[in-house]
């Protein structure tokens, strides 16, 4: 059968067009002649009529055929035949092959009790490579270097199976769908008909994603191709899944979390560090301990923990940084030996603050209870002259400007009446390059003004626009909320119990239907279930949406106990963020955007001390030091001369890549809707591909060759019928 | 500007005193240049033969019978006036024009020069016009009253009809009795076959025929571009071609139609003159009387 390698240029077909359109053309332009020797033109078509049809029809012919040939050679025809080796999963190989190595070389791979899964992957795919033939070009693309710039295939496939033999399993995530989608677009950087793309993967289920249809849908449809193509050319790849035999998952332990059990962290009071531990196995684990350091030193005695198969527990350590900065705090499990001991320790940088700032914008800047953040600033700040976590400024809405807010880390807008767009401008600023805005509404809040300038559509800073204020009868209290926040950190076991007095009588009903549902991210919901409070991402700072008053206008909640926690926690998850962020994921880059200029002495060490390349690049239109990918997990460290304390970063592996129950053949296969050949080994994948017996050619140079033929012809035909004999004298 | 005017300032300006020539000498006398075959009354003694029964007795040679006792006649050479029949084909595909004039009008001034040499040198000159028939027949004259009425007619010939010398040439053919020069002036653009008999019928009435082929340059190169509609002269139907693509062979046509017109009339002892509307008609004229 024949395929075509180049089917963009199918349009191309439509020049043959052209010639017919010339000629038609040329016939309408008719002009005049009064002529005398009339008898040799009848003479002469008495004689020639039939032939000087024929001619012109053999001529427009000869034209049309010319371009449709270099139209066709342009298009790469091909013509296939069936090789007819092999047994049923044997793959058929059509010419010259065009192959993408995907290897998955993800923190996963490194599983395994004698030898790491990666291993066996890496002998599955150098026998895949002694399968092809020379002048096979090849591709490889490893999970680890997902974004880097694409790379020209190789012809070499001797050099590609040192390389290959001689590669490391990196600290990266699984993403099956995302390593099969630039595999996709490098066949098109081939130019062998046959194309295969073999995805090396240590089988692990929770990488292949198949909770995320959409994904899977659009590569599905991308790999179907048109359904004229044949299986196993550039339209419609033969996919290869080179999977060694599950490595098992009986047993690992990981930490899979280490964190703060507030939002706020502040220098010299006592916080807990939780340290989650996860038993992916299917054993219950036997007793281990866990071991915690801050900055390399180890903080608190160890603590053994049990984690039942499937399960996890908590070691949580109480800890009291003694003063302002960055920390590295790290867990890991001692005294224990796993599938995979990569995900047996966990870094996070901790920032420490002395205190946050945070700016309250009323509509008059007094003190104590009155107006809109009486109620707020207590809250927040009880003891004026005694600042604790959170450092309070309040003032009016007239004294709001746009250079006052690089100041603080969190602003409060309560109940305000109007803003000056330059205001609105310069809020939106403020929270996409990483502010927190915390929104109260109340009787003054004008719906209008605010969904034309704060919401406008979904687009503005405000998470969502508002619909009617309603006032309802009986007034609902906060029934539900999103437990697993941070922001109710600070509730107890007995939150619900927090909210039983605390009546809204009036609110804002929220219009969330301007924003995708996954954008929004509900924190309380009355228990009429309206919204209350909803928080939105914007850029890289948050916004929070309070749907009624701070005060007490239109609510008891500022009178109730579980206002304070709930205020704290929320403007302390706002003022949270580390902008740019020091907690990474491997294949991150340290990115430190503090630079007024580029500092002299600044270096940075990666966990075993050795120093990283740093350079100069801009960050969210600011100047900032920017240091080389970080692959392996652990604690990084920054030294800026003119800070007094270095700056932590820790990068940890994905949580998700401890879990290694396998995938199913099965269920690899209909990933790619059955069209997928499976090798376990190295021998099933050689016993099924045929690098001798493939029969193919493609026919574009005969396509040329013909063309140029006709070319010779309609100049031979043109030069027949056009003889330039002016002015030859008949003698 | 007349014609007249024209071919005195064409004729006389540029060819002064040439005169015509003919190949074979004609019964007119004209100063020598024409001679006669006719023995009999003239004023040029050419010698003496023996009297035979019926000859005239007046002219016996009384002094050669006192001297030797013989009856001889007296024979003189004749010179003779050379009658010119100027036939002047007028048929629509001599309306023809590519450039200034017209094939035809070419044609009229060839008619008018070649006239006014004969009437200079006391030649007798008729003219015929003709198409599919014969339209104008003068008989050879050879005064200058005359040549203004040959003029006069030429000035009012027009092109029409269709192309059909074959029939009128045999009728002048059988309408001129007396040996002559016969001129034909024409694109030849007939059947060759039956024009060449009807020149021989012209030849065994012992009339020389000179032909002049007028032709327009265009006809020979034929250098139409893209699509075409030729309107026909003589009323064919009209034809779209596409000249680049028609033009070999449409000169292959003509070269084929020439060849058989150039051959015939080397058969027949006929001068055949192929003349351009663009070329000068005094070169014209000197080639066609051979003083170059």
């Amino acid at each position: 059968m024949i395929d075509f390698l180049n089917p963009i240029l199918f349009g191309g077909l439509f020049a043959i067009s052209a010639p017919i359109i010339i000629h038609l053309l040329h016939r309408r332009k008719v002009k005049r002649v009064d002529w005398g020797a009339m008898r040799f033109l009848l003479e002469m078509l008495a004689k020639r009529r039939r032939r000087l049809f024929l001619d012109e029809l053999l001529l427009l012919l000869i034209r049309a055929l010319v371009i449709a040939f270099i139209a066709f050679a342009m298009l790469r025809p091909a013509l296939h035949r069936r090789n007819g080796g092999g047994n049923g999963t044997a793959i058929s190989r059509q010419g010259r092959t065009a192959a993408v190595l995907l290897v998955d070389d993800s923190v996963s791979s490194m599983a395994g009790r004698a030898q790491p899964a990666f291993d066996a992957m890496k002998k599955l795919g150098v026998a895949y490579l002694e399968s092809l033939a020379p002048g096979d070009e090849v591709s490889l693309l490893l999970m680890s270097q997902l974004g880097a710039p694409p790379s020209d295939p190789v012809f070499d496939i001797e050099g590609l199976k040192s390389y290959l033999l001689a590669l490391k399993p990196s600290y990266v995530a699984t993403d099956i769908p995302a390593l099969v989608d630039p595999g996709l677009d490098q066949l098109k950087r081939h130019i062998n008909p046959g194309a295969e793309l073999v995805l090396v993967t240590d089988g692990r289920k929770d990488g292949w994603h198949e909770e995320d249809k959409v994904r899977w849908d659009g590569l599905r449809e991308r790999l179907r191709g048109p359904k004229s193509a044949a299986v196993g050319t550039r339209q419609r790849p033969q996919v290869i899944a080179l999977s060694p035999a599950s490595v098992g998952f009986e047993e690992n332990l990981a930490i899979t979390a280490v964190g703060m059990d507030r939002t706020l962290v502040s220098a010299g009071r006592p916080g807990g560090i939780r340290v989650t531990v996860s038993n992916f196995g299917i054993q219950d684990g036997h007793e281990v301990t866990v071991q915690m350091t801050v900055n390399g030193e180890a903080a608190g005695s160890n603590k053994p923990i049990v984690v039942p198969a499937g399960g996890q527990q908590e070691a949580v350590f109480t800890y009291t940084f003694p003063e302002p900065g960055s920390y590295a705090v790290e867990a890991l499990l001692l005294n224990h030996q796993d599938l995979l001991p990569a995900d047996d320790r966990r870094a996070v940088s901790i920032q420490v603050e002395s205190s946050l700032p945070v700016l309250l914008v009323d509509d008059v800047a007094s003190p104590g209870l009155e107006n809109k953040l009486g109620f707020l600033q207590d809250a927040l700040n009880p003891e004026t002259d005694h600042p604790g976590p959170f450092r309070v400024t309040r003032i009016s809405l007239a004294q709001l400007t746009a250079s006052i807010l690089q100041d603080y880390r969190v602003v409060v807008l309560g109940d305000a009446r109007v803003l000056e767009p330059s205001m609105v401008d310069a809020l939106e600023r403020f929270v996409v390059g990483g502010g927190g805005i915390l929104v109260g509404l109340g009787p003054d809040t004008d719906r209008e003004l605010v969904n034309r300038y704060w919401a406008r559509n979904g687009e503005g800073f405000l998470p969502c626009p508002l619909a009617e204020a309603v006032t309802p009868a009986i007034s609902p209290i906060p029934a539900a909320m999103n437990l697993g926040h941070p922001v109710f950190g600070g509730f107890g076991a007995k939150s619900d119990e927090a909210w039983k007095a605390a009546k809204v009588r009036s609110y804002f009903k929220l219009d969330t239907k301007k924003v995708k549902a996954s954008d929004l991210d509900p924190l309380l919901t009355l228990d009429n279930g309206d919204l209350l409070v909803a928080e939105r991402r914007r850029g890289l700072g948050l916004v929070t949406l309070i749907a009624t008053s701070l005060n007490a206008d239109w609510t008891d909640l500022p009178l109730q106990a579980a206002y304070v926690p709930l205020m704290r926690g929320i403007v302390g998850h706002l003022g949270s963020f580390i902008i740019p962020p020091r907690n990474l994921e491997p294949g991150g880059q340290i990115i430190y955007a503090r630079v007024k200029d580029p500092v002299k002495g600044m270096r940075a060490e990666d966990p075993s001390g050795k120093p990283l390349k740093l350079s100069l690049a801009a960050w969210e239109g600011r100047d900032a030091i920017v240091s080389e990918p970080l692959m392996d997990p652990g604690v990084y460290v920054l030294h800026d001369p003119n800070q007094p304390k270095p700056i932590h970063y820790a990068v940890a592996v994905s949580a998700a890549e401890s879990a290694l129950a396998p995938i199913s053949d099965r269920e690899m296969s209909r990933n790619f809707e059955d069209g997928l050949s499976i090798f376990h080994s190295p021998e099933e994948a050689a016993a099924s591909l045929y690098p001798d017996r493939r029969l193919s050619v493609e026919l574009w140079k005969w396509f040329l060759l013909a063309a140029l033929g006709l070319m010779f012809a309609e100049a031979w035909l043109t030069r027949r019928q056009t003889s330039l004999v002016f002015g030859r004298t008949v003698s | 500007m007349s014609l007249l005017q024209s071919v005195q300032q064409e004729v006389i300006e540029r060819l002064g005193n040439l005169s015509i020539t003919a190949r074979q000498a004609v019964e007119s006398v004209l100063a020598g240049q024409h001679r006669s075959v006719r023995r009999g009354l003239s004023v040029e003694f050419a010698g003496h033969r023996e009297y035979q029964p019926g000859d005239d007795l007046r002219r016996l040679d009384w002094l050669v019978w006192a001297r030797s006792d013989r009856y001889d006649i007296r024979q003189y050479e004749e010179e003779t006036k050379l009658r010119a029949a100027i036939v002047l084909d007028t048929s629509g595909s001599m309306g023809y024009a590519s450039g200034a004039q017209s094939k035809l009008e070419y044609a009229r001034s060839l008619a008018a020069a070649l006239g006014f040499l004969m009437i200079r040198q006391s030649d007798a000159v008729g003219l015929v016009t003709c198409d599919t028939a014969i339209r104008e027949f003068l008989p050879p004259g050879s005064t200058m009253a005359h040549f203004l009425n040959v003029l006069a007619a030429l000035e009012k010939v027009r092109p029409g009809g269709e192309t059909s010398l074959s029939p009128v040439i045999d009728e002048i053919a059988e309408r001129l009795t007396r040996r002559g020069l016969v001129i034909l002036i024409s694109d030849a653009f007939d059947d060759p076959e039956a024009f060449l008999k009807s020149i021989q019928h012209l030849r065994h009435r012992k009339q020389e025929v000179r032909l002049f082929q007028i032709l327009d340059s265009q006809e020979q190169s034929f250098p139409f571009r893209g699509m075409i509609e030729f309107v026909g002269l003589e009323h064919e139907p009209p034809l779209k071609l596409d000249g680049d693509r028609i033009r070999a062979h449409y000169q292959g046509v003509f070269e084929q139609h020439q060849g058989r017109l150039r051959s015939g009339c080397h058969a027949a002892g006929v001068q055949l003159e192929t003349c351009l509307t663009n070329e000068e008609l005094f070169t014209v004229l000197i080639r066609a009387l051979g003083l170059r």
